[in-house]
C-alpha cells in the first residue's frame, strides 16, 4: 500500500471513529432533550424534513425551545468539526485512544453507581410499599407518590443518577466488577429470606435481575479492553501481529461500530422506539409490587451501546497505532483466550 | 434471491469468525451488514427494500434483532440465566483460592497407591470442579498446569496422561452445575415452545381436529431439569473413564504406575489434610446439586448457595497456617446449625406467625442469621484482603459472564437475520427431505454439530445451532424425544468434538500449556480411546433415554409442586400402574368391596341411596372396563402392523404436498406484486410445475388409503372411548363414595352449627348488624359441609333478608327455622349411617385410594411415583396418532 493512501485511509478512519463516538453521545443527549423536554432537535431546526420531503417539521415551538434546538444543532456541528479537525491534525493516536477509553470507563462507572444506588433505594421503597409501611413512614401523599412509577423515577431515580455522575467523576477506585458480588449477595438474601423466614417477594427477584443485566452489559467494554471476548483462534493464533491488527480494524469498523449504532438508532430514534417507549412511560413490570426499574433496564442498552462505541473506537485507534508503529510480534500475543 | 443473501450471510459469518474477531461481535456484525446489503440492493434493483426478505423489510428484522437483545434479561421467564454468573463466581472462587488444586493434589495422594490412581483422580476432580467455568479452554489449561507435570513426573505414559486431562477437562461441560447446560436449557425451552406449535399444526393437518390432546405435548426443559438429566450420563462417563484407566493400568502397569505416598498413609496429619481438602468441596457440590435434585431450591438459589459457600471456604483457605483460620467458617456453620434447630422446632414463617413462643424462636433465629452473615462477611473480607483474591475473582467473573452473555446477544441478531432470509425454511426443507425419518435427521444434525465443534465453542453452538434445528427435531411425533434428552445428546456430542484431532479445542489448549517433551502425536494417540469411550457413552445414552429422563421426571412427580394424578401427561403410565394392580389383586379388591356391597344403605335419603348403589355397582364392574381397554388396544396393535407403513408413506407424501402448496401460495402472492412480463411468465410456469407435482403426489397415495385410515381411526376412537369410560366411571364411583363418607364424618359439625343457629335465634333482639355477622359465620361453616346445600340455601336467604337497607327480621328467623329443619334431617340420616354401614364404606374408601380413586387423589405416593417414573421416562412413539 502506498504511503500516501495509507495515510489518507488512516485519516478517514480516525475522523469516522471520532465523529461516530462524539455524535453518538450527542445523539443520546439530544434524544432525551427531544422526547423529555420537547426540544425541536436538529432535524426540525434545519428543516431537513422539507429538504428531503419526508415530513414537514413540527411547528409551534416557543422561543426557548427554538434556542435549545439551535444549541443542539450547534453542538452536533461542533462535534463533527472537532472530529474532522482532530483527525486531520496528525497527532498521537494513542492519546485519542486513551481519551476514548476514559470516556467509556466513565460511562460505565456512572452507570455502576447508578444501578447500585437506585437498586438499593428502589428495593427499599418496594419493600416498604409491599408491606404497607410506606404510608406510615411518608404519610398518605408521600406513600401515594411512592406507589407511582413516574414520581419514583423523577424524584428518586433521577437525583440518584445525577449523584452517581458526580461520584463517578471523583472516585475511580470502585468499579463495576462489584456487581458480581452484589448479584451473589442479592440472590443469597432471597435464599435466607425464603428458607428461614418463608418470605418471598417480587422485588427481591427484580433486584437480582436488575443487577445481573447491568453486570453483563456494562462489563462488556471492560472485557473488550482486556481482550477477553472469545475469538475463534484457529487461524488468528498463527497470524502476525500486523495481520491481526488489520483484521481487528476491519472487524471494528464493519461489525462492532455498526452494532452499537444499530442499537442506538432502533432504540432511540422515535417516540415509540424500543428504548424510548419504555423510558418515557416509566414502564414497570406486570407484577404490581415489584421494583419500578424496568424502564432503566431498557436504558442499559444505551449504556452498553455508548460504552462499547467508545471502547471500540479506542480499540480501533490502538490497532491503527499498532500498524503505524509496526509493533513486532511479542509474547503478549500468545495469550490464550481463557 | 433470499437464498443468495442467506449465502452472503453465511460467507460473511465464516469470514468474520475466521478472521478471529470476537465472536460476540462477528455474529451480529455480519448479520447487520448482510441485512443492510439486502435492503440496499432491494431498493436499488427492485425499488423495494424488503424485496429480498422472506417477509417484511430490513428495518423490521433489525428491530427484531434489537428486541431480542432486550429479551435476554427483560422478562422473568429467562431468569434461569441469572445462575450463570453465580456458578462462574463459585467456580472461579474455588480455583483462585486453590481449593480445586488442593482437592486434586490430595486426591492424587490418596488414590496414588492404586494402579492408575493418579489418572483416576484427575478424571474425578475434572468432572467435579471443571464444571463451573463453562469455557473448555480455562478448564483444560488449569488441569494441564496442575496435573500434567505430576503425572509425567510419576512416569505416566504421555498419551494416557494427556488423554485423561483433555477428556476430563471437557467432561466438566456436561456435568452439573455447568453453565453450558443452563444455556442449552434456555435455548431448548424456547425451541420446545416453537416445536409445540409445529406439532399442533401436524395434528391439525393429520386429523382435522383443532385441539391436540395435551398428552401429546412436547416435554420442555428448565435449567434444573437439564442438571438432573445430565447427572446420570455424566456419572456413566466418569465411570467409563475411570474403568478404562484402571484396566489400562492393570494390563500395562508401565502406562499408569501406582504412586506410593511417601510417609504413612494413616498418619494423623495426612488424614486431617485429606479430610480438609476433600470434605468441604464435596459437601458444597452435594449441597448445591442436592438442593436442586430434591426440588428444594431453584437453580439460581443453589447457585447463590454455591457462591457463598465457596467464599466461606476461601475464607479459611486464605489463612491456612494461622490459628484463627477456621473461626469464620465455624461461626457460619454454628449459626446454620442454630437456625436449623430453631426452624425445626418453631414456626418461623413471618407471614403466618401468631404464637408468642414462635416470636421468641424468630428472635433466636435472627441471631443465627446475624452470625451467619458475620461469618460470611468475615470470610469475604479475608478473601478481599489476602492477595486481592476477591477482586480477582470478581474481575474474572465479570469478564466471563460478559463474554458469555454478549455472545448470546450477538446470536440473537444472527437468528433474526437467518429468519429474515428464510434460513429456517431451508433447513426444515433439507431435513424433512432426508430419507429415513427422524433418526436420519438426528444423525445429520449431530454430525453438523460435531463438525462445528471444531471451530466454535460450546456456547456459540448452543445459541446459533440449537434454535434452528431443535424445534424440528422436537416436533417430530415419531421419536417424541424430550428436550432434556436432546440437550444432553448435543452436550455429549460437542464434548466429543472438542476431543477429536486435529481440530479439537481441548487439544489446542493443552498443547499451549504442555511441555515440549509431550509430542502432539502423543496427545492425538492419547485421546483416541477416550473418543471411543465418548461414542460408547453417546450410544448408551442414545439407546436408553430413561438414563436422562429418569431424574427430571422423578423430581417433577415428587416435588412440592407435583402434578395431581389427573395430569394428562401421566395418564398412560398411570393406566399401566392400575392395570398391573387390577390384574394381580382382583380377589383382594373384590373382597374389600364385598362388605360394602352387602351392607344396608336404606337409611340414606333416596337420591343418595341411588348414587351410592350405582357407585358400588360400578366399582365392581371395573374389571370389565379394564378388559375393554385391553381388547381395544390389542385390536389396534394388530391393525397397526399393516397400517403403520402405509401411514408413514402417506404422511410423507402429504408433507411434500403441503410444502408445494405453501410455495404456490408464496408465488401467487409475489405474482400479484410483479409487473415485469418475463418474471410473471416464469412464476406462472413455476406454479404450473408445482401443481403438476402435487397432482402426481396425490396419485402416489394408495387408493385404499381413505378406507384403511377410516378403519384405523375407528379403532383409535374405540380405544379412546373405552379409556374415557374407564376413567370417568372410576372417578365417579370413588368420589361419590368419598363424598358420602365425608358427609357422615361431618355430623358433629352439623350438630354444632344447629346449636349455633338456635343460639342466634334466641338472641335475635340484638342489632341486625351483629346478627348478620353471626349468620354469615354460620353460613360459612355450613357451606363447607358436604351434602348440606339445601340447608345452606335457606340460611343464605336468611342472610339476604337482613342484609341491606331494610332488614326483615321475621323473614330471617323463618328462614333460619327452615334451615334448622333441614339440618336436623341431615343429622338424622348421618347418625343412622354412622352406626350402620359407615365402617365398611370408610374401609373401602381408604382401600380404593390407590386404585379406583387414584386419579382423585391430590398427589401420587412415593411408591406410585417409583412405578410411574420409568414408564414416563421412555420416549413414546406417537406416529400413528398424527
Amino acid at each position: 500500500m502506498a504511503f500516501l493512501s495509507q495515510n489518507a485511509l488512516f485519516c478517514a478512519l480516525r475522523i469516522v471513529g471520532l465523529a461516530s463516538a462524539v455524535l453518538a453521545l450527542v445523539f443520546v443527549i439530544n434524544n432525551f432533550l427531544i422526547f423529555g423536554v420537547d426540544a425541536p432537535g436538529v432535524i426540525n431546526i434545519l428543516r431537513l424534513g422539507d429538504i428531503f420531503g419526508v415530513d414537514s417539521p413540527r411547528q409551534g415551538y416557543n422561543i426557548s425551545q427554538i434556542l435549545l434546538g439551535i444549541v443542539q444543532t450547534v453542538v452536533v456541528a461542533a462535534g463533527v468539526t472537532y472530529a474532522v479537525w482532530r483527525g486531520l491534525k496528525s497527532g498521537n493516536l494513542r492519546i485519542d485512544a486513551n481519551w476514548m477509553d476514559e470516556m467509556s470507563a466513565y460511562i460505565v462507572r456512572l452507570s455502576f453507581w447508578a444501578v447500585l444506588l437506585v437498586g438499593i433505594a428502589d428495593a427499599a421503597l418496594s419493600f416498604l410499599r409491599v408491606e404497607g409501611f410506606h404510608t406510615v413512614l411518608f404519610g398518605a401523599a408521600g406513600g401515594a407518590a411512592i406507589a407511582l412509577p413516574s414520581e419514583r423515577g423523577l424524584f428518586v431515580h433521577i437525583p440518584l443518577i445525577i449523584i452517581s455522575g458526580i461520584i463517578a467523576l471523583r472516585d475511580k477506585s470502585v468499579s463495576l466488577v462489584w456487581l458480581t458480588l452484589l448479584v451473589v449477595v442479592a440472590e443469597f438474601m432471597i435464599v435466607v429470606a425464603r428458607f428461614i423466614y418463608g418470605y418471598e417477594q417480587t422485588f427481591m427477584g427484580d433486584l437480582v435481575r436488575f443487577w445481573y443485566a447491568a453486570l453483563f452489559l456494562f462489563a462488556s467494554a471492560y472485557t473488550l479492553k482486556e481482550d477477553a471476548h472469545v475469538r475463534v483462534d484457529v487461524f488468528y493464533a498463527s497470524f502476525k501481529r500486523r495481520t491481526r491488527s488489520i483484521l481487528n480494524v476491519m472487524g471494528t469498523v464493519f461489525f462492532g461500530i455498526p452494532l452499537c449504532w444499530l442499537i442506538l438508532m432502533r432504540g432511540l430514534w422515535g417516540k415509540s422506539s424500543l428504548i424510548n417507549s419504555p423510558m418515557m412511560n416509566f414502564e414497570t413490570s406486570m407484577s404490581g409490587f415489584g421494583m419500578y426499574v424496568k424502564y432503566l433496564m431498557a436504558a442499559f442498552l444505551i449504556v452498553f451501546a455508548l460504552s462499547m462505541l467508545f471502547q471500540f473506537t479506542a480499540y480501533l485507534f490502538n490497532s491503527l497505532a499498532d500498524i503505524e508503529e509496526n509493533v513486532a510480534d511479542d509474547d503478549a500475543a500468545e495469550e490464550v483466550v481463557a | 434471491m433470499e437464498l443468495f443473501f442467506l449465502a452472503v450471510l453465511f460467507v460473511l459469518m465464516i469470514y468474520a469468525l475466521g478472521s478471529g474477531y470476537p465472536v460476540a461481535f462477528a455474529l451480529p456484525g455480519s448479520a447487520i451488514v448482510t441485512i443492510l446489503l439486502a435492503g440496499f440492493f432491494g431498493l436499488v434493483i427492485e425499488g423495494d427494500s424488503g424485496a429480498y426478505f422472506i417477509q417484511d423489510g430490513p428495518v423490521e428484522w433489525l428491530t427484531a434483532g434489537v428486541t431480542n437483545f432486550r429479551g435476554i434479561y427483560w422478562e422473568v421467564e429467562r431468569d434461569t440465566l441469572i445462575a450463570i454468573p453465580l456458578f462462574i463466581f463459585m467456580g472461579i472462587m474455588l480455583q483462585r483460592s486453590k481449593i480445586a488444586e488442593d482437592l486434586l493434589v490430595t486426591m492424587a495422594q490418596l488414590f496414588g497407591p492404586i494402579p492408575g490412581g493418579l489418572g483416576i483422580s484427575v478424571v474425578f476432580v475434572g468432572g467435579l470442579l471443571a464444571a463451573t467455568t463453562g469455557i473448555v479452554g480455562a478448564t483444560v489449561v488449569a488441569m494441564g498446569l496442575i496435573s500434567l507435570p505430576a503425572m509425567l513426573r510419576n512416569n505416566y505414559s504421555k498419551p494416557l496422561a494427556t488423554g485423561a486431562i483433555c477428556a476430563s477437562g471437557t467432561l466438566g461441560q456436561i456435568i452439573p452445575p455447568s453453565i453450558v447446560l443452563i444455556i442449552l436449557a434456555d435455548q431448548l425451552a424456547s425451541a420446545a415452545d416453537q416445536a409445540a406449535t409445529m406439532r399442533k399444526d401436524f395434528y391439525k393437518q393429520a386429523t382435522g381436529q383443532f385441539s391436540m390432546p395435551s398428552e401429546f405435548n412436547i416435554i420442555s426443559t428448565s435449567a434444573g431439569d437439564m442438571f438432573l438429566g445430565a447427572f446420570l450420563p455424566g456419572i456413566v462417563l466418569v465411570g467409563l473413564y475411570m474403568v478404562y484407566i484402571l484396566i489400562a493400568a492393570l494390563i500395562r502397569p508401565k502406562m499408569a504406575p501406582a504412586v506410593p505416598y511417601e510417609g504413612k498413609l494413616l498418619e494423623k496429619t495426612f488424614m486431617r489434610k485429606v479430610a480438609l481438602a476433600l470434605f468441604p468441596p464435596l459437601l458444597l457440590i452435594f449441597l448445591v446439586l442436592g438442593s436442586i435434585i430434591a426440588g428444594i431450591a431453584t437453580v439460581n438459589q443453589a447457585g447463590a448457595i454455591g457462591a457463598i459457600g465457596a467464599m466461606v471456604m476461601a475464607g479459611y483457605k486464605m489463612r491456612e497456617d494461622s490459628k484463627s483460620a477456621f473461626y469464620p467458617a465455624i461461626l457460619t456453620i454454628a449459626s446454620l446449625f442454630l437456625i436449623w434447630i430453631i426452624s425445626s422446632n418453631f414456626n418461623l414463617n413471618i407471614k403466618t406467625i401468631t404464637e408468642s413462643s414462635d416470636w421468641v424462636g424468630l428472635a433466636i433465629a435472627t441471631v443465627g442469621v446475624f452470625g451467619l452473615l458475620v461469618g460470611i462477611a468475615w470470610s469475604g473480607w479475608r478473601a478481599y484482603t489476602t492477595e486481592n483474591t476477591l477482586t480477582e475473582v470478581m474481575r474474572e467473573t465479570a469478564k466471563t459472564t460478559s463474554l458469555v452473555f454478549i455472545i448470546l446477544l450477538g446470536a440473537a441478531m444472527l437468528t433474526s437475520a437467518f429468519r429474515g432470509f428464510g434460513g429456517e425454511e431451508v433447513v426444515k426443507h433439507f431435513l424433512s427431505s432426508l430419507p429415513g425419518g427422524f433418526w436420519a435427521q438426528f444423525i445429520v444434525v449431530m454430525l453438523v454439530i460435531f463438525l462445528l465443534g471444531f471451530f466454535l465453542d460450546f456456547i456459540e453452538i448452543a445459541v446459533v445451532v440449537v434454535p434452528i434445528v431443535a424445534p424440528i427435531l422436537l416436533a417430530d411425533p415419531s421419536a417424541n424425544i424430550t428436550a432434556v434428552w436432546l440437550g444432553v445428546m448435543i452436550g455429549l456430542n460437542i464434548q466429543t468434538s472438542f476431543l477429536t484431532p486435529p481440530f479439537g479445542f481441548a487439544l489446542f489448549y493443552l498443547r499451549g500449556v504442555a511441555t515440549k517433551a509431550v509430542k502432539t502425536l502423543d496427545m492425538y494417540k492419547g485421546v483416541v480411546p477416550f473418543i471411543a469411550l465418548q461414542i460408547l457413552g453417546l450410544g448408551i445414552v442414545g439407546f436408553n433415554p430413561s438414563l436422562v429422563n429418569y431424574l427430571p421426571t422423578k423430581t417433577f412427580l415428587s416435588s412440592e409442586t407435583a402434578p395431581p394424578p389427573k395430569n394428562p401427561r401421566l395418564q398412560l403410565c398411570l393406566e399401566d400402574y392400575l392395570f398391573d394392580f387390577y390384574d394381580n389383586n382382583k380377589p383382594e379388591y373384590l373382597a374389600s368391596l364385598k362388605p360394602l356391597r352387602s351392607s344396608d344403605i336404606s337409611m340414606l335419603p333416596k337420591l343418595k341411596q341411588e348414587t351410592l348403589a350405582n357407585s358400588i355397582k360400578n366399582a365392581g364392574m371395573i374389571f370389565a372396563m379394564v378388559d375393554n381397554i385391553k381388547n381395544a388396544k390389542s385390536a389396534m396393535d394388530e391393525a397397526s402392523v399393516a397400517y403403520a407403513p402405509i401411514h408413514t408413506e402417506v404422511r410423507a407424501i402429504e408433507r411434500v404436498i403441503a410444502r408445494d402448496e405453501k410455495e404456490i401460495k408464496q408465488l401467487q402472492r409475489d405474482l400479484r406484486n410483479e409487473t415485469r412480463v418475463s418474471k410473471r411468465s416464469k412464476m406462472q410456469s413455476q406454479i404450473a410445475e408445482l401443481q403438476d407435482e402435487i397432482a402426481l403426489s396425490r396419485k402416489a397415495i394408495p387408493a385404499d388409503w381413505q378406507n384403511i385410515n377410516r378403519e384405523f381411526k375407528k379403532l383409535t376412537a374405540e380405544l379412546n372411548a373405552s379409556r374415557a369410560k374407564f376413567r370417568r366411571q372410576s372417578d365417579q364411583s370413588y368420589s361419590d363414595i368419598r363424598l358420602i363418607a365425608s358427609s357422615i364424618d361431618s355430623e358433629p359439625k352439623l350438630v354444632a352449627i344447629s346449636d349455633m343457629l338456635r343460639r342466634i335465634k334466641a338472641s335475635s333482639n340484638t342489632s341486625s348488624n351483629d346478627l348478620l355477622d353471626e349468620i354469615k359465620a354460620a353460613y360459612d361453616k355450613l357451606s363447607r359441609i358436604p351434602g348440606s346445600e339445601a340447608a345452606a340455601k335457606s340460611l343464605s336467604d336468611a342472610k339476604r333478608a337482613i342484609d341491606g337497607a331494610s332488614p326483615d327480621l321475621t323473614k330471617a328467623i323463618k328462614q333460619i327455622d327452615i334451615s334448622l329443619v333441614k339440618i336436623d334431617d341431615e343429622i338424622v340420616w348421618r347418625r343412622a349411617a354412622k352406626t350402620g354401614f359407615y365402617a365398611e364404606l370408610a374401609d373401602f374408601e381408604t382401600y380404593a385410594r390407590s386404585n379406583l380413586g387414584l386419579r382423585e387423589q391430590r398427589r401420587l405416593t412415593s411408591e406410585q411415583v417409583d412405578f410411574v417414573t420409568p414408564c414416563l421416562a421412555q420416549h413414546r412413539n406417537l406416529t400413528l396418532q398424527f
